[in-house]
């Protein structure tokens, strides 16, 4: 910590003091914004060490305060946040910080304009953003992380606040984003139905009205809720919205996008370009693409279970082993083309061994011979019935008949009927 | 303010003995009644002085008083008073000398007489100059000895008396600096003494009367300082005369000062019972003196002969307590006197103090509320009496007369001069007790107050006064008491030791933490000064039954405590206190042992006749009290010898026997309580105890300080059940109530009810209830360790065989959390069924993603948890090969698991085979992959093939299958035909409810 002289750290805090109330006075959303932003604002840093040298701050908030009323709950809360934040005090910062953002959103309430919408989106990122550092710090600690609880109940009085007719409307959905991320980060999504409900029901709410980058960040959460609930369709659509609305200057969101709008398609058929997963560096996805186009099982097995703890975390690890009996189709597929190759007239039929002898040729470990012969006919049996292939499986001749019409229908962007 | 107080007692004094005795003269005839309250404190000392004070705000009120119609006049007298506040005292103060000189007579006589009664009950000085500096304070008390020293026999004398009543109820109100002023009056004059209890009793019924309350009394404390050092004790004095006088004439009203006297007499005896009485002595010369201008004037022996007269068995039962014979006359009257004083006090008290009695309960219960009761009993009395006596009394100068006409002015004056609506409440109160309960609890608050700024406050002055070593010896010899009595002893004798200690100059330097405890059963004798202990001795068994009965009385008997108190005022207090603290440990809260304690008080009271004379004579006037007074006196007396007897006898008396074994029943109780709650007995002793435990810590948590035990600071673990039942069996019923220990099995009985429900071979809804009773008897004792797991996952398992899955889900929610503190069991077992039952029963993926996230890559090798992963994949997949091999394959339970599952992958797969399948399927086939057979590893049958195919067939025509012969008579499943038909059928076990094991039939089964 640079040493600062007792005059600076007086002028530091004046100013800061002065242009807190001045931005409030003259409702100077850009203005009041930096200085709530705890932690992406370096200058509050400096400020911070001011704090630390000028021991009797709150006196001059107090000072400060006698002209501007209100601004004491604030202020003395959020400079002791500052602080605390400075010295890495997460926990102490967060509470400090809750307590200033109540009380900011007291103000926040009686004015009737929009003005400090910007000021509101920074301390309801912040509030989040020192929730998770105070969480790491609480269960480093072996305490039970329960901040980002209370930032999920302070961020719903904030959403409260601005559900309504006013201008200050347009800030809910940003709220709803912060909502969502506090509510996946805690696994508590289903909390996020009663903000989605309003937020596509309420009459006061027009979606198009809202900022677009909160409308594709909304879309990318919603989506993959549609994705935990297998709604692949629905996914598949708010995915590529919020792809389509997010501005392509930030890859990383971009990429968190493919990550989930990637096994979507996957699963409707679409197979990505290898150049995509390389550019946004979606490598984990290599190997089942690949496997997708070889109808390599083996490959699709070893991807899954190398990937296995990410795409558990993501939550794709069920819609990536859904991709199975894609992978069987298309191993079908390269035999009825090989066949086809040989002798076309009776390529439409395919003998079971056949398939398990390629299966066995990739090493799919299948105990006894019989088993394996059951559980191939079984395979076959739930390709046809998944409308996968088309044609029929002769039992007593242990025989795939093929359809000679497209035997192999595309999923083109249709799920897997069920 | 002391230095200041004394030297202005001094000077006082030195002027006092001039005045005093004129004083003394015109001031018992003056003011008898009013002053005497005061007065009586003063009397000794205080008399030379307290007659100048008495005299000038007493004067003027005794004047208005001689007249029958004492209240009435007073009422006049208390509205100037009132009104004037500070003026009147100043005015006082001017008068003061004048009356000093009115009061010459009576002071002279009141003086002789005090003398007389200080040079034979020197002792009684002692005591009192040990009161005094206990009142004082710690602060105080240096000077004030010298004073007293000084003032030798009248100081002291004075001192005593003044003190030990006025103190008490002054410090009562505002108890150390009453206290200091009282001394420095009574050393100076018997005026100042006075004054100060005045103003303190002032104070109080400011304080009472409502609003100023803190604001009057800060002022009040400052007044008295004040006047004490520059000698205006007069105008101090002055007005607490005036109040005092209030308070006579609120006290006035009741007649039974016998039996009121009985009481104060019992308990001044005990501990300061020696100086009660001589500051009775003393303060009724001085409140003839202050009262002279009535009737009292001429007659402070009269007046003394009349309060005799009114109170014969009073003074008989003082004589009895108190050996002295000289003092004997006079100290009937005084202790009469004093008694009024005190009722007054005590009527103020209850009215204005009764915050400060809630003060006294808690720290010097027993001190204070004896006096108060008992000084609130005579109060009523004696106004009667006195009042009706003053006419006949001083046409017969007596004394009494004069107290109780003096009383009387000046109490009207006093409450006047306090407020108007206080005054009226004050006799209010003191005639029922109902009435002064409200105002008690009323003023608890201001009373806490104005305490706490005044440094009255027990609690306050015993922790600024008393070194926290003192404070932890007398908490100490407090622990170590068994009952009231023995606390009461206690009490008495730290107080004393304390006093002596602090006459000592010892106190801060004293290693009281190698002071030896006091011996319990009789410290009396040991612990105490000789010479006070003496005389109180004999008292002191009264003492303690005393004090509590009067502690828990009735608000407005309660109130006169802070009278008797005075004496060990600041002793006292810290014992009090000490014996709050561990009361409060002991859990019994003051408000619960107030209002239980209070119960037996009144009914003594209501048993003694007069209770009912004081209510009738305090709504009664004047003149009616006159009437009262005379036509009562035979009542009175009997009232009396009653309360002597019942005083003397303390012990013997079938009463107080009754009393003590009550409360001493109440304090085993209390003890049992403790003693359960702290060591929970494993044995049949907790047996029912259970709610009074609870009751108990319920208690405990509400009272333990009143004022904020959180529901965290419960001591749960006081209400967690320690079972006793042997029975192996028990039926489970879900509590309504409380466990009951009786019923409760403990963990070693749990441990074989737990094999016997493993061996029994009866139905699983039997077994079902018995593991769900010894889940309730675990979680009631709150027992988890690896019993409890072993329960639970013995009741997984019965429940997962049975498909019984609400109850499996309970068993497995607790098993996670149980697993997840640490405690060993089949983990690996429960987490595959975990998982089987997010695969299998549950439509939420996240459950599905989050038990798999949670696999540890341990439990990922466990074979259990890879079959069930494998489960997942075969129904995520479809595959009904793959599932029904596993399902086959699997242990039991797991099977029993997957068994919920099995139709509806059995249905899928049909659908999926009728459509993928051309032109048939043989049955055999379907049975195989479909796990009708055992085996499907050979598919081929075994020897229970042909059961598996039978039961395939019949499943497969329930489903609607369409089923052919082909050939060689091997059935076959006609797919297409069968694709178009295939339903699934209604469950045959399905019930309205949805639960099957809810079903009549089934019940039926499951029961038998």
């Amino acid at each position: 910590m640079a040493y600062i002289s007792m005059g600076e750290a007086h002028r530091r805090i004046i100013d800061f003091l002065s242009r807190f109330s001045d931005s409030i006075s003259s409702q100077d959303g850009a203005a009041l914004k930096p200085l709530l932003a705890v932690s992406s604002n370096s200058s509050l840093l400096s400020l911070a060490d001011a704090l630390n040298i000028f021991q009797d701050w709150a006196r001059l908030v107090k000072q400060a305060d006698r002209t501007s009323q209100q601004l004491g709950e604030i202020i003395v809360p959020h400079l002791r946040c500052i602080q605390s934040y400075r010295i890495g005090r997460f926990v102490e910062a967060y509470v400090a910080f809750e307590k200033s953002a109540n009380a900011f959103l007291q103000e926040f309430r009686n004015w009737e304009t929009g003005w400090a919408l910007e000021a509101m989106y920074v301390v309801a990122h912040e509030i989040r953003v020192l929730a998770e550092l105070a969480d790491k710090e609480l269960s480093s600690m072996g305490k039970n992380p329960e901040k980002l609880q209370g930032a999920g109940s302070f961020l719903m009085k904030v959403f409260g606040s601005l559900a309504g007719k006013g201008p200050k409307r347009v800030g809910a959905l940003y709220v709803t984003c912060q909502l969502f991320k506090v509510y996946f980060k805690l696994g508590t999504v289903h909390l996020c139905r009663s903000v989605i409900r309003s937020i596509e029901t309420a009459k006061i709410f027009d979606f198009e009205e809202f900022p677009s980058s909160d409308k594709a960040t909304y879309r990318y959460y919603t989506g993959r809720l549609e994705v935990y609930n297998e709604n692949f369709v629905a996914a598949d659509q708010k995915l590529t919205y919020a792809l389509m609305h997010c501005n392509s200057r930030y890859e990383a969101n971009l990429r968190m996008i493919l990550k989930y709008l990637i096994p979507v398609k996957l699963s409707i058929g679409v197979l990505p370009k290898m150049s995509l997963l390389e550019k946004y560096n979606l490598t984990e996805y290599t190997g089942v693409v690949k496997a997708l186009r070889s109808g390599d099982l083996r490959l699709l097995r070893r991807a899954l279970h190398e990937h296995e703890d990410q795409f558990l975390r993501t939550g794709v690890y069920l819609v990536l082993e859904k991709l199975e009996l894609q992978v069987y189709q298309r191993l079908v597929k390269k035999i009825y083309n090989i066949q086809k190759q040989k002798d076309a007239s009776k390529a439409h039929q395919i003998k079971l061994e056949v398939i398990v002898k390629a299966l066995k040729w990739l090493e799919v470990d299948m105990d006894v011979d019989e088993v394996i012969l059951h559980y191939v006919e079984c395979i076959m049996a739930i390709l046809i019935y998944k409308n996968l292939m088309k044609g029929y499986f002769a039992h007593k001749s242990k025989v795939v008949v093929l359809s000679k019409q497209d035997p192999f229908p595309k999923l083109n962007g249709k799920p897997i009927s069920s | 303010m002391l230095s200041a107080a004394n030297q202005g007692s001094q000077t006082m004094a030195a002027l006092d003995p001039n005045s005093m005795e004129n004083r003394s003269g015109d001031g018992v005839s003056q003011g008898q009644a009013p002053a005497i309250a005061s007065h009586y404190t003063w009397p000794a000392s205080a008399t030379q002085v307290a007659i100048p004070w008495t005299y000038g705000a007493n004067s003027a009120p005794f004047e208005n008083t001689t007249t029958p119609g004492l209240v009435h006049n007073y009422d006049p007298l208390r509205d100037s008073t009132a009104s004037e506040g500070a003026q009147v005292a100043m005015n006082s103060v001017l008068q003061t000398p004048a009356s000093s000189n009115l009061v010459a007579t009576n002071g002279s006589q009141s003086y002789s007489g005090y003398v007389q009664n200080s040079s034979s009950t020197y002792a009684y000085g002692y005591g009192n100059i040990q009161y005094q500096s206990n009142y004082y304070g710690q602060p105080h008390q240096a000077s004030y000895t010298p004073y007293q020293q000084a003032g030798a026999s009248q100081n002291s004398g004075a001192s005593y008396r003044p003190h030990s009543s006025f103190q008490n109820t002054g410090s009562y109100a505002t108890p150390t600096c009453y206290s200091g002023a009282y001394f420095a009056n009574d050393h100076q004059t018997a005026a100042g003494y006075p004054t100060s209890g005045y103003f303190n009793q002032t104070n109080y019924w400011n304080d009472g009367s409502g609003g100023g309350y803190p604001l009057q009394y800060a002022s009040y404390p400052s007044s008295d300082t004040n006047s004490t050092p520059s000698t205006s004790n007069a105008t101090t004095s002055s007005f607490p005369y005036q109040q005092e006088c209030n308070q006579w004439s609120t006290n006035y009203v009741p007649s039974v000062t016998t039996v009121n006297y009985m009481p104060g007499s019992g308990g001044m005896v005990a501990s300061t019972v020696p100086t009660v009485t001589y500051s009775f002595q003393n303060g009724v010369p001085l409140c003839a003196s202050n009262q002279p201008p009535p009737p009292g004037t001429t007659s402070w022996r009269g007046d003394l002969g009349s309060s005799t007269l009114l109170a014969p068995q009073a003074r008989n039962d003082v004589l009895s307590t108190f050996p002295h014979g000289s003092w004997e006359g006079k100290a009937p009257t005084e202790q009469n006197y004093y008694l009024t004083q005190i009722p007054s006090d005590l009527q103020r008290a209850s009215e204005s103090k009764l915050p400060f009695y809630e003060n006294n309960v808690g720290s010097e219960k027993t001190t204070c509320v004896t006096d108060p009761s008992s000084s609130l009993q005579v109060f009523p009395i004696r106004p009667v009496s006195q009042n009706p006596q003053q006419p006949l009394q001083t046409s017969s100068t007596m004394d009494t007369c004069r107290v109780s006409k003096m009383q009387i002015p000046t109490n009207p004056r006093i409450a006047s001069s306090l407020v108007m609506g206080m005054p009226k409440l004050d006799k209010e109160t003191s005639t029922t007790n109902a009435a002064a309960k409200p105002a008690y609890i009323s003023i608890q608050v201001p009373k806490l107050n104005n305490q706490l700024s005044s440094s009255d406050d027990a609690d306050a002055v015993i922790k600024g006064a008393f070194p926290p070593s003192v404070r932890a010896y007398v908490e100490r010899c407090f622990s170590r008491c068994k009952d009231d009595a023995q606390r009461a002893a206690n009490k008495l004798i730290l107080s004393e030791i304390i006093a002596k200690a602090k006459d000592d100059g010892t106190l801060w330097t004293k290693n009281w933490d190698m002071e030896p405890l006091l011996p319990l059963p009789n410290s009396n004798s040991s612990g105490a000064d000789q010479n006070i202990l003496h005389s109180t001795i004999p008292s002191l068994p009264k003492f303690p039954s005393r004090r509590i009965k009067s502690r828990w009385e009735p608000v407005a008997e309660e109130q006169i405590d802070p009278k008797v108190a005075p004496a060990n005022n600041d002793s006292t207090k810290i014992i009090g206190w000490a014996e709050r603290m561990v009361g409060s440990r002991t859990h019994n809260n003051m408000d619960n042992g107030r209002n239980s304690m209070k119960f037996p008080q009144q009914s003594l009271l209501s048993k003694t006749p007069q209770r009912p004379e004081k209510k009738s004579r305090f709504s009664d006037t004047a003149n009616i009290i006159e009437n009262g007074s005379s036509s009562s006196d035979s009542d009175k007396e009997q009232a009396l010898t009653k309360h002597y007897s019942s005083a003397i006898l303390l012990e013997n008396s079938p009463e107080e026997r009754k009393r003590r074994e009550h409360r001493s029943k109440r304090f085993e109780k209390g003890q049992e309580r403790q003693a359960d709650l702290k060591q929970f007995k494993p044995k049949g002793a907790g047996v029912g105890n259970i709610y009074l435990r609870r009751a108990n810590a319920l208690m405990l948590a509400k009272s333990s300080d009143d004022q904020s035990t959180a529901v965290e600071d419960i001591y749960w673990d006081a209400l967690t059940v320690k079972g006793t039942c042997q029975d192996v069996e028990k039926r489970y019923l879900r509590l309504t109530s409380a466990p009951d220990a009786a019923t409760v099995r403990p963990e070693e009985v749990l441990e074989k009810a737990l094999h016997m429900v493993q061996t029994s071979h009866r139905n699983y809804l039997y077994k079902c209830d018995q593991l769900k009773s010894i889940r309730q008897d675990l979680t009631v004792q709150r027992i988890q360790n690896e019993l409890t797991v072993k329960v639970y996952e013995t009741h997984g398992r019965l429940a997962l065989e049975a498909g019984d899955l609400p109850e499996f889900n309970q068993c497995q929610s607790q098993l996670k959390r149980l697993y997840a503190e640490g405690i060993k069991g089949c983990q690996m077992e429960f987490s595959a069924y975990n998982l089987l039952c997010a695969i299998l029963h549950s439509k939420n993926k996240r459950d599905l993603l989050s038990s798999m996230k949670s696999l540890s890559n341990e439990a990922k090798k466990d074979e259990t948890v890879k079959n069930a992963l494998a489960v997942h994949s075969a129904v995520s997949s479809g595959n009904y090969v793959l599932f029904f091999r596993l399902y086959n394959s699997a242990s039991s339970l797991i099977t029993s698991l997957m068994d919920l599952h099995v139709e509806k992958m059995r249905f899928e797969a049909m659908k999926c085979i009728c459509k993928s399948y051309r032109p048939t399927v043989p049955v055999t086939y379907i049975a195989h992959v479909l796990g009708f057979s055992t085996s499907v590893k050979t598919g081929v049958d075994h020897e229970n093939g042909a059961n598996g195919l039978d039961e395939c067939e019949e499943w497969l025509k329930a489903h609607g299958a369409v089923l052919t012969f082909e050939n060689n008579s091997e059935l076959q499943l006609d797919t297409k035909a069968s694709s178009s038909t295939l339903y699934m059928p209604e469950p045959e076990d399905t019930v309205a409810h949805g639960d099957a094991n809810l079903a009549v039939d089934d019940f039926f089964t499951r029961a038998s």
